[in-house]
């Protein structure tokens, strides 16, 4: 899935096309090894292949130093950033991504990114446990949630399995105000503290 | 309320009693292992985002979550940032096609296949966003022609390179600008990156004989300019 | 977008006397979105037109007409109705359906008792902040 579609059209031609040296050897080849300082004994001894390596040799220090060049973003670019992404966000919120709320008082809606934030939230703060996927269905006011989790080596999936639920549960009642009517949870990996 | 964080604002949160509320620290029961039992009691604060392993993160950033987004954006912007200046040859030209990129980034996280790595899709869609404002730069110069002779290019000397202490490290970014776009990517990717003719290739969407050729000749053209630096 | 109605006074087709109004939308909107800034846990209200709004305002009552957004509330006033639409942000540790409660009761009794007008409030929490 090219996204370029100059790269993409960009077929077979002159740019592949590597002449070989005089003695046989692929250009690249004895270049790459000249680099890594791993040339052979024919490239050693050859002397087509010492221009090549000549030139290898020869880029090597000012490319080096180029390497080590860190220019650092400014400090401003992620803030600009994210503000575009915010606006995308609330621009771009479709009713298929709401969920109601059970207001007496009108319409109301709740980003379903933003509960499932909360309720990932909720399992995160359960020593050993992290939450990752967290997909919210609604049935009338009732919230189905299937959500997996990540936990610590040594955690007893069993009994953290009932607890998550018991998390989840507690967090749509308390935190959005939705009721939970079912929880599928899948333990998706395993870890260690760092 | 233990499905929220104890902070200032659980003043004024709503209290609510009919919900029977797990207590944090019940897990280590009779069937646990010590090691899990030897955790601290006491409720955590959730592990704050920034220590998230990246899986979790691109799930997250995938179903929405900005925050999750936030955090891989700023812990991958400082090598994206280098890339796009290496290929653009201008700080604040890399600085535009990053803020493009990142926003695209999380317009299409939601089609990112996990099974790839997600530098990698990063850096690909940084290069794309490179080098699409290169073409805006530049629209009358056929960029794919190999060879072709560039009026001004990224790197080219400018006032501020003029300065520059490192002569031969001058001369190598101006040469470096005058190769075709495509090239002087491959290149940057390989030389300055250090990365594997398979990853560029991904990275590129080029064949990797494309791209062993592209290096080769951006090597080849480098190394004859910068004969006279020797 | 146009700035239709401002303070052009307003009159319900049949030309009621007494529905005659007097109050614009984005009059409608600054009230709503500051009576929705003073209710404990709205962190922040966002500047935008939900699809919500676009949908159900934009052909309710038959017709296209620009909304215009006042620091994050909208508002269509037709008739002796208003049509209130805000995007908040509130924090964790206020339960979302009762924080959208009391921001439509708050602007509803803010507005009402400013213009009179009869005020439905569409709120939608767009994020809670952790």
């Amino acid at each position: 899935m090219a996204l370029d579609p100059s790269a993409a059209a960009t077929g077979p031609g002159a740019d592949e096309q590597i002449e070989p040296l005089a003695c046989g050897r692929d250009a690249a080849v004895v270049w790459d090894h000249a680099a890594d300082g791993m040339l052979d004994e024919h490239e050693r001894g050859c002397p087509h292949c010492a221009a090549a390596i000549a030139d290898a040799h020869g880029l090597d220090g000012v490319v080096h130093r180029m390497a080590q060049e860190q220019p650092l973003p400014p400090p401003s670019l992620m803030d600009t950033v994210m503000e575009a992404v915010l606006d995308t966000v609330t621009a771009e919120l479709r009713p298929q991504d709401l969920l109601a709320l059970d207001s007496p008082a009108g319409p109301a809606r709740l980003s379903r990114p933003a509960a499932a934030r909360v309720l990932r939230h909720a399992v995160d703060r359960m020593d050993g446990m992290r939450a990752r996927s967290c997909r919210i269905e609604q049935d009338g006011v009732h919230l189905t949630v299937a959500i997996t989790v990540t936990a610590r080596f040594g955690v007893d999936l069993a009994s953290v399995t009932a607890r998550v639920r018991q998390m989840v549960v507690a967090a749509g009642e308390q935190a959005l105000g939705a009721p939970v009517a079912r929880v599928d949870i899948t333990v998706v990996d395993l870890w260690d503290e760092p | 309320m233990h499905a929220t964080r104890p902070t200032d604002d659980a003043a004024l949160a709503r209290p609510s009693s009919q919900v029977a509320r797990p207590v944090p620290g019940s897990t280590a029961g009779p069937g646990v292992p010590p090691a899990a039992r030897s955790a601290p009691v006491a409720a955590p604060d959730a592990p704050p985002e920034q220590e998230l392993d990246e899986a979790t993160l691109v799930v997250r950033a995938q179903e929405g979550d900005v925050r999750a987004f936030e955090v891989l954006a700023r812990r991958h912007q400082a090598v994206l940032f280098r890339v796009a200046v290496r290929i653009v040859g201008d700080p604040a030209d890399a600085e535009d096609a990053l803020q493009d990129a990142l926003l695209d980034a999380w317009r299409r996280i939601a089609r990112f296949h996990r099974d790839a790595a997600f530098s990698t899709w990063m850096y690909r869609i940084v290069t794309n966003s490179c080098l699409d404002l290169l073409r805006r730069r530049r629209p009358a110069l056929p960029v794919d022609e190999v060879g072709e002779e560039r009026l001004a290019g990224p790197g080219s000397d400018g006032p501020e390179r003029a300065a520059e202490a490192d002569a031969g490290m001058a001369a190598l970014r101006a040469a470096l600008g005058r190769l075709p776009d495509e090239q002087r990517v491959c290149w940057v990717l390989r030389e300055l990156e250090g990365m594997g003719y398979t990853e560029i290739a991904h990275i590129t969407g080029a064949t990797e004989t494309a791209v062993r050729g592209r290096i080769h000749r951006a090597r080849k053209e480098l190394a004859e300019v910068m004969r006279a630096w020797r | 977008m146009s700035a239709t109605p401002g303070a052009t006074p307003r009159t319900t087709p049949g030309a009621a006397p007494r529905t005659t109004l007097h109050v614009g939308d984005l009059v409608v909107a600054r009230l709503a979105a500051r009576a929705a800034r003073g209710v404990p846990g709205v962190a922040g209200l966002r500047p935008d037109l939900t699809q919500a709004l676009l949908g159900v305002a934009g052909t309710v009552f038959g017709q296209q007409r620009d909304t215009l957004p006042a620091d994050g509330a909208t508002a269509v006033v037709e008739g002796g109705h208003a049509d209130v639409s805000l995007t908040v942000l509130t924090r964790l540790g206020h339960n979302c359906r009762d924080l959208a409660a009391a921001v439509q009761r708050a602007v509803s009794a803010e507005v009402g008792a400013y213009t009179g007008l009869q005020v439905t409030v569409r709120v939608t929490i767009a994020d809670v902040l952790i």
